[in-house]
């Protein structure tokens, strides 16, 4: 119920708080302090951002300077690595080499008079399947090579054949296995020489083909 | 509201409020009493539609109020410290001021010219077709008690009133008068004067003022049986005395005043008073009724200021007795209930 009659003569100024803690001194001070620690924040604020922009401008004209400098360095690691490439082929391939000279000349030793060879050629290796987009190689397996050397020639006389297969064995001996691993003669390649006339038909036409030691690529 | 001219403190030059929400727990405190006992200050803490009486008493405090701006500015410096059963946050201050006055408005322009300067003044319309009830204090005596509690240390001053007019309000808060139907008279009787205070229907619709209080009882008394002022207190209160014929001569114009004023309420109103309520007397009630009776044919009926309140006091909180100190309290009891009541 509101009293009507309540005639008050006390004026607004006059209304204090019993509070000891003074709002109408607190508040004030509080907001004060309020917009000082604001503005100390924002002037902090304004610093970092200022000394983060000045910094960025300072490693941006570093980056530029250093660039020519650092493409070289990055040219440098590419031929490095080009070149460190290279040399491992090229350690790879003396690895591989096979040595034909020791056992070529223990080869003599082993051919029957009446044998002469015509030719003797190491056949190059067969060309790699071609790439399968649907199924694409996952690892290298180019680190091993079939090598197979071809010896070829004629065997006259009248021991001739016996001659050539002396030579099959002597080649399958522990002598030369060193270097050939197995010998043998292909269908078809031992006939009689027929190209040159009548006097030619006590000659036979052999090849050979030696299956060497791989060449490791490692 | 009128103007309120006053000096203005040196202050922020925003508001900041202290409180807005209903005050719930208030000191009424009586300034100006210039009682033989103290200071009077009841404490009244409201919970729900309850109001309990925490304290009451009388203070030892200084509460002579400055007779002039002068004597105000050198008692600047007093402030008060209550003791802890009296130490509400706020306080309501009634002033007992020669110098105030509680009057009905003329309503016209010449009234508003007669204005007093230098005083305080607030007003508030009480009914509508009625001038508004203007309260006035002399501008120094307001500031004087608005200072005696300083900020900080709890009761501060939250409302301050004219005896008389916290007096009514607090009688219009009582259950006498809230239960009595129709036209109601009320005399709040004070040392130096009775108010006569008419509602209608609630509303306070005549308020007068008249030279006659239970020290002119007591002078009387004093003067004709050539005792002093707590003998004639006794007197009134004994039976081997019939002091009728010694208060009758002043009771007899006041008397008639209400006489007067049940004519017009009755006549210009037509609003038969068919309640009298008589409060503030310490002593000899019952010759006051007896005389009201044989002159208006009419029954006065007595009503405590601190009445519908719960006691919720501890007894040292207390006057030894309680009932004949409390009509004194009537100005600071109003005071504080008035506040607990103003939402």
């Amino acid at each position: 119920m509101r009293a009507p009659l309540h005639l008050d003569l006390l004026s607004d100024d006059e209304r204090f708080s019993s509070s000891p803690v003074r709002l109408r001194v607190m508040a004030p001070l509080i907001s004060i302090l309020s917009v000082l620690v604001s503005l100390v924040w924002w002037g902090l604020i304004a610093l970092r951002i200022n000394t983060a922009a000045g910094l960025r401008d300072t490693l941006k004209i570093e980056i530029d300077n250093l660039k020519p400098q650092h493409e070289t360095i990055l040219r440098l690691i590419a031929e490095e690595k080009e070149f460190s490439a290279s040399l491992r082929q090229l350690a790879f391939y003396r690895n591989a080499r096979l040595a034909f000279g020791d056992t070529l000349a223990l080869l003599p030793e082993y051919v029957p008079e009446n044998i002469q060879f015509t030719e003797l050629r190491v056949l190059p290796p067969p060309p790699p399947p071609p790439p399968n987009p649907k199924k694409p190689e996952l690892r290298n397996t180019n680190s091993l090579e079939n090598v197979t050397a071809r010896l070829i020639g004629r065997a006259s006389g009248e021991n001739a054949s016996s001659s050539v297969n002396d030579l099959l064995l002597s080649l399958r001996s522990p002598a030369l296995t060193n270097l050939f691993r197995s010998a043998e003669i292909p269908k078809g390649a031992f006939r009689q020489d027929v190209a040159r006339g009548g006097a030619s038909r006590d000659t036979l036409l052999f090849e050979i083909n030696c299956t060497c030691l791989p060449r490791r690529f490692e | 509201m009128l103007s309120k001219p006053h000096m203005r403190p040196a202050s922020l030059p925003f508001k900041l409020s202290p409180q807005r929400k209903p005050f719930t727990d208030i000191v009424g405190l009586e300034l100006g009493a210039g009682l033989a006992q103290g200071v009077p200050a009841v404490r009244l803490r409201k919970r729900g539609e309850t109001v309990e009486l925490l304290a009451a008493g009388f203070l030892d405090l200084p509460d002579a109020l400055p007779a002039s701006a002068e004597d105000a500015s050198t008692a600047q410096s007093v402030t008060w410290q209550l003791p802890k059963p009296f130490r509400a946050p706020h306080a309501a201050l009634a002033v007992t001021s020669k110098l105030s006055f509680l009057r009905h408005s003329g309503g016209t322009a010449e009234d508003a010219e007669k204005r007093p300067s230098g005083f305080r003044q607030t007003s508030r319309v009480t009914a509508n077709d009625l001038p508004p009830l203007i309260a006035g204090l002399p501008e120094f005596q307001a500031a004087w008690a608005a200072r005696l509690l300083p900020e900080g240390h709890p009761p501060t001053a939250c409302s301050l009133q004219i005896s008389a007019a916290a007096a009514m309000s607090g009688f219009s808060l009582t259950p006498s008068f809230t239960k009595a139907p129709g036209c109601i008279i009320a005399l709040l009787v004070f040392p130096e004067y009775t108010s006569l205070a008419a509602f209608q229907e609630r509303h306070l619709v005549l308020y007068r003022e008249y030279p006659a209080g239970t020290a002119h009882i007591r002078n009387a008394i004093s003067a004709e049986m050539r005792i002093d002022g707590a003998l004639a207190d006794d007197v009134l209160e004994d039976t081997l005395v019939d002091p009728l014929p010694i208060i009758e001569p002043v009771l007899r114009p006041l008397f008639r005043q209400v006489e007067v004023s049940v004519d017009f309420l009755s006549r210009r109103r037509n609003c038969p008073v068919s309640h009298f309520f008589i409060s503030g007397l310490t002593a000899g009630t019952r010759y006051w009724s007896a005389i009201f009776s044989r002159m208006l044919n009419q029954a006065l009926t007595p009503c405590q200021p601190l009445e519908g309140l719960v006691n919720a006091a501890p007894a040292a909180a207390l006057p030894a007795d309680l009932n004949a100190a409390e009509p004194l309290l009537m100005a600071a009891a109003g005071a504080a209930r008035t506040v607990l009541e103003d939402e």
